[in-house]
């Protein structure tokens, strides 16, 4: 036992000397551990295993990509993925933290309870290593703040992923429409689907996520769904805006969607919807789809449409930080890990598979949109100048947007009025944060 | 007869402790794991409906404040009326089709064992991908329940089933009765077994009609099968909670978010375990108060036969 | 049984009553049987397609390929086999103590039994997975036996059982000169057989259809068991309902196999010992 402790101790202590080494290099943030690791596996042969949680990890191949870089360039950490099914993430991870789980890093599935997270402590506090390293916070374009509390830094955005449009070229082709540009807006929108529609086939597709209505209404970043005092009138054109075109039947019906447990993958490959608002992590099944034959979609992808009176280039996202849990005993190298992948070498991973890597750069865009399988236009369409977050990262969020999604289904399954359904939410939301 | 009175009496002394030490031996392996493995988690979280705790910092006693805050939120109220609701008909409807079942099945038949089989296979299937199934089959249009229905009713009297707030809890109580009828079914079915044949012919010479032999021979007699299967399907259904996940999610709104699936919400998503567990007593003393009922009825029962 | 002989007119009547009933209970089923046969954009298509087009054997393949499902299986199958044996053998034990013996402070030990029967798991699967934690069973099989073997449930069915069994019974062997463990080997345990039996399928369904145990203990690849594997292909990304239908369909072949032979004696091995008549 003590044997063990005193060795990780030398290697950790060796980790901190590489660290000082790379700080050393001038104007390089990549980390020079790899001359000083080199020696260190030579000289002790003491390994590190570090356990991170991930979520999907077979469908999604950025996050193998970047540990297996990582590995590669520090032979002497080893990394073991612990995939865990998403619908079961939050879940699972919650239980692992609070019972103490041997784990070291991982990634927080939904960004909004980082801060719960941090504030009951179970998050390592970042900020030291990031002075030390000089990692550049920078360049996340903002994102890293979100996980900066009380001066204190929590996590580093490893991806983000925002809003895009993606369409069918083919039955825009069919009808003689222009295919959507990157400036326009959501009536637009509602005509297009409006048109595309018939033979079968449907405008657009509206996944059942109440995130799916509702991140149109906070687009502008003057609202945000703990924003009950408005009896979250701001929702309503929106609402209003889904239902009419599920009466018209541009879209599939919400009720079928869920009791046919349709994925909003299924569609969009088959060819069978016009357009899709969907995050931008679909670029790489879509992409992935169409190389393996399951799917002849011609698509193509735009810039979420925008408000009345908002900018074009405005969409609504996300980040996926990188945590480090605070009751590791191998903080020093799982920094070591966090570094890398939300640095510049796993931001290259991730491009290389079409994830948008939490410090995007124009470059690293368009290395994406130069990606085998991606269609032309892609660049411009990524290219957005405000990314609002989907949901605040503030306390009882998660409850709010549980609650949310409950009510969600009754509008879209006509149970009851909108208003009605509003005046609930308003009136749950209050209770909920002041309760 | 002799030896064994003296034997008896050398040991009169100690015979409380040795019974104690003989009962003590028969439930020691047993116990042993049951206590550490799950009546300390358990005694662990009726302490928490006393304390407010996010699952990692230090505890707070709050007494009975967690009650306070769940009789006053209406999802608990909501949630307890379904769960009261889904109980009641869950239990009352599987164990009528078990028991018609088991009384059919009971026949001398060709394929008698493939019958038995098929009514019996809903309950080993796997809940995600019955879920799943279900899900399809419960469709407002294009439905296999909805276009079997429409033979009968019209198209405007169907029901929306799992989209719709009134249907959703019939729709997940149809699908719990087809998964658990089989199981008791075969319990009724080997009780059935067990009743003398000779019965049947007295009761046929006094000239009693089949359903007079329903209702003064085969009811009565499995009444310890009754007490079982009533026992198993009320705690069973107090706690279900992989069917509602995979069917509803609780929903739409909060139609089918029942006891169980709330008190996951305020673990999981609230990280509100004082209250969770709270909400878990109640759960218990319902349940708990169901069981002692139901063993003076029993006790009742036993004694009087 | 009701041997009488019947009406020609009646029995006709019974059988297409049972094949009707058989076939609305069987459907959901045979919806999986052929959904696993299908191309994923076949499996909902309204109305529904019972027989594809062309059946997709390959789904098969693809489950095999993109989980290791042998391994699963195997998983699986131990877990369920070992957790069942121990089960029904201690709870069998303490059941007896619990119905039988007479000692000081008895009821109160059962009622800690009963009282966490009404307990859903989540509640308590907290401070149960830090003392998991604690002992280092967190994904391990072992861990996951201990947790699910003793089990209050089983106890509690059970007893039921065995209050049935009349008490001059054992009080005559008593006199007979028969010790305590040989009341509980000689005449409870030939007894019990059906209530053994019922015990024994429940626990045998329900972990080998356990998904919340394995996938909160589970870690690594090598222990995770079916269900897991099934969970896997309901992703974020994407979900293939022809692979889900497929690995359960797959899922049952096992159960199918031990039930058809064992069926015959579940119902015989429980008529034989009548116990009131």
């Amino acid at each position: 036992m003590k044997m063990k402790r005193i060795a990780a101790l030398g290697v950790s202590a060796m980790m901190a000397a590489s660290v000082l080494t790379a700080c050393g290099g001038p104007g390089s943030s990549t980390p020079a551990s790899t001359p000083a690791s080199g020696s260190t596996g030579g000289s002790t042969g003491e390994e590190i295993t570090l356990k991170v949680a991930t979520w999907d990890n077979t469908s999604n191949p950025s996050v193998q990509n970047a540990v297996d870089a990582f590995m590669a360039a520090n032979p002497n950490i080893k990394v073991e993925l612990m995939d865990i099914p998403s619908a079961d993430y939050t879940t699972k991870l919650t239980t692992m933290l609070n019972g103490g789980a041997d784990m070291d890093a991982f990634f927080v599935k939904d960004a909004d309870t980082t801060k719960s997270l941090a504030d009951k402590g179970q998050l390592a506090d970042l900020t030291e290593y990031i002075s030390a390293d000089g990692v550049d916070l920078a360049a996340y374009n903002g994102l890293a703040e979100n996980f900066n509390y009380d001066g204190k830094q929590y996590g580093l955005p490893a991806r983000t992923d925002y809003y895009v449009m993606f369409y069918n070229k083919d039955m825009f082709d069919a009808k003689g429409m222009e295919y959507p540009s990157n400036d326009w807006t959501w009536a637009d929108f509602e005509e297009m689907a409006k048109q595309l529609t018939g033979d079968g086939k449907y405008g657009a597709f509206i996944h059942t996520w109440q995130a799916c209505v509702m991140n149109w209404a906070v687009q502008d970043g003057k609202h945000t769904i703990m924003d009950y005092e408005t009896g979250y009138d701001f929702f309503k054109p929106y609402y209003e805006m889904v239902l009419r075109m599920q009466d018209e039947g541009s879209i599939q019906s919400y009720g079928e969607l869920k009791s046919a447990n349709i994925h909003y993958s299924g569609p969009f490959a088959q060819g069978t919807v016009g357009m899709m608002p969907m995050g931008t992590w679909y670029m790489a099944t879509i992409i992935e789809a169409v190389k393996n034959g399951e799917s002849t979609v011609n698509w193509g992808v735009a810039t979420i449409p925008h408000p009345e009176g908002v900018e074009a280039g405005w969409t609504v996202g996300s980040a996926t930080p990188m945590c480090i849990n605070a009751n590791t005993d191998k903080k020093d190298a799982a920094w070591e890990l966090v570094k890398f992948v939300t640095g510049e070498e796993g931001a290259a991973e991730y491009a290389k598979v079409g994830a948008i890597p939490g410090r995007a750069d124009d470059a690293a865009i368009a290395e994406i949109a130069a990606m085998e399988g991606m269609p032309e236009g892609t660049a411009e369409a990524l290219k957005v100048t405000n990314i609002s977050l989907d949901r605040p990262i503030v306390d009882k969020v998660a409850d709010v947007n549980q609650m949310l999604g409950e009510q969600h289904s009754l509008i879209m399954l006509e149970q009851d009025t909108i208003d009605n359904v509003l005046a609930s939410m308003a009136e749950q939301a209050e209770a909920i944060i002041n309760g | 007869m002799t030896t064994q009175k003296t034997q008896k009496k050398a040991k009169g002394l100690s015979l409380n402790t040795r019974n104690t030490l003989v009962g003590m031996t028969f439930i020691l392996p047993n116990f042993i794991g049951f206590l550490t493995f799950t009546l300390v988690p358990v005694v662990f979280s009726f302490i928490l409906s006393f304390m407010k705790w996010d699952g990692f910092n230090e505890m707070q006693f709050v007494a009975f404040n967690n009650f306070a805050k769940i009789f006053k939120d209406p999802n608990f109220r909501n949630s307890l009326v379904l769960t009261l609701e889904y109980t009641v008909f869950t239990v009352l409807f599987s164990m009528a089709a078990a028991l018609s079942l088991a009384i059919l099945l009971n026949n001398k038949l060709r394929f008698v064992n493939f019958f038995r089989s098929a009514i019996f296979f809903p309950y080993v299937a796997s809940i995600v991908a019955v879920g799943c199934v279900w899900k399809a089959m419960f469709m407002k249009n294009g439905g296999v329940v909805n276009a079997l229905l429409g033979v009968f009713l019209p198209d405007s009297a169907l029901p929306g089933w799992l989209a719709d707030v009134d249907w959703a809890l019939p729709a997940v109580i149809i699908v719990s009765v087809w998964k658990n009828m089989g199981y008791f079914m075969i319990i009724y079915l080997a009780a059935l077994q067990d009743i003398p044949y000779s019965l049947y012919e007295a009761a046929e010479i006094d000239g009693a009609t089949k359903w007079q032999q329903f209702r003064r021979i085969t009811f009565p007699m499995l009444t310890p099968s009754h007490f079982f299967v009533l026992m198993m399907l009320i705690i069973n259904s107090f706690k279900v909670f992989d069917l509602i996940f995979m069917l509803t999610e609780g929903g739409p709104g909060t139609a089918t978010q029942l006891l169980s699936m709330y008190i996951y919400n305020k673990s999981f998503i609230s990280w509100d375990y004082g209250v969770a567990s709270a909400a878990a007593m109640i759960l218990f003393l319902i349940v708990g108060g169901i069981t002692l009922i139901q063993f003076r009825v029993e006790k009742k029962f036993n004694d009087f036969m | 049984m009701i041997e009488k002989k019947q009406n020609p007119v009646v029995r006709a009547l019974l059988y297409v009553l049972l094949i009707v009933l058989t076939m609305i209970t069987l459907l959901p089923l045979v919806w999986m049987l052929s959904a696993s046969l299908k191309l994923d954009s076949e499996v909902f298509t309204i109305p529904i397609k019972w027989i594809p087009e062309t059946f997709h054997w390959d789904n098969y393949l693809r489950v095999w390929q993109k989980i290791p499902f042998g391994l699963f299986t195997f998983n699986s199958a131990k877990l369920t086999v070992i957790i069942t044996i121990i089960q029904v053998f201690t709870c069998s034990f303490a059941a007896y103590g619990f119905t039988k013996c007479h000692f000081r402070g008895r009821d109160t030990l059962f009622l800690c039994y009963v009282a966490t029967i009404a307990i859903p798991w989540q509640i308590y699967m907290l401070p149960q997975y830090s003392m998991m934690q604690k002992f280092g069973l967190v994904d391990t099989h072992l861990g996951y036996i201990m947790l699910q073997a003793f089990a209050a449930f089983g106890v509690f069915l059970l007893r039921q059982f065995y209050q049935s069994i009349p008490n001059e019974l054992l009080e005559a062997a008593r006199i007979d000169g028969l010790s305590e463990y040989g009341i509980y080997g000689r005449i409870v345990l030939p007894l019990s057989k059906p209530a053994l039996t019922t015990l024994t399928i429940f626990t045998f369904v329900t972990v080998w259809n356990d998904f919340m145990g394995p996938m909160i203990y589970f870690n690594s690849e090598s222990n995770k068991t079916i269900p897991l594997g099934i969970r896997m292909f309901l992703g974020q990304y994407s979900t293939s309902y022809e692979l889900i239908m497929a690995a359960s369909v797959l899922s049952l072949i096992p159960i199918f196999l031990l039930y058809v032979p064992c069926q015959r004696f579940f119902v015989q091995g429980i008529a034989t010992s009548g116990l009131k008549g």
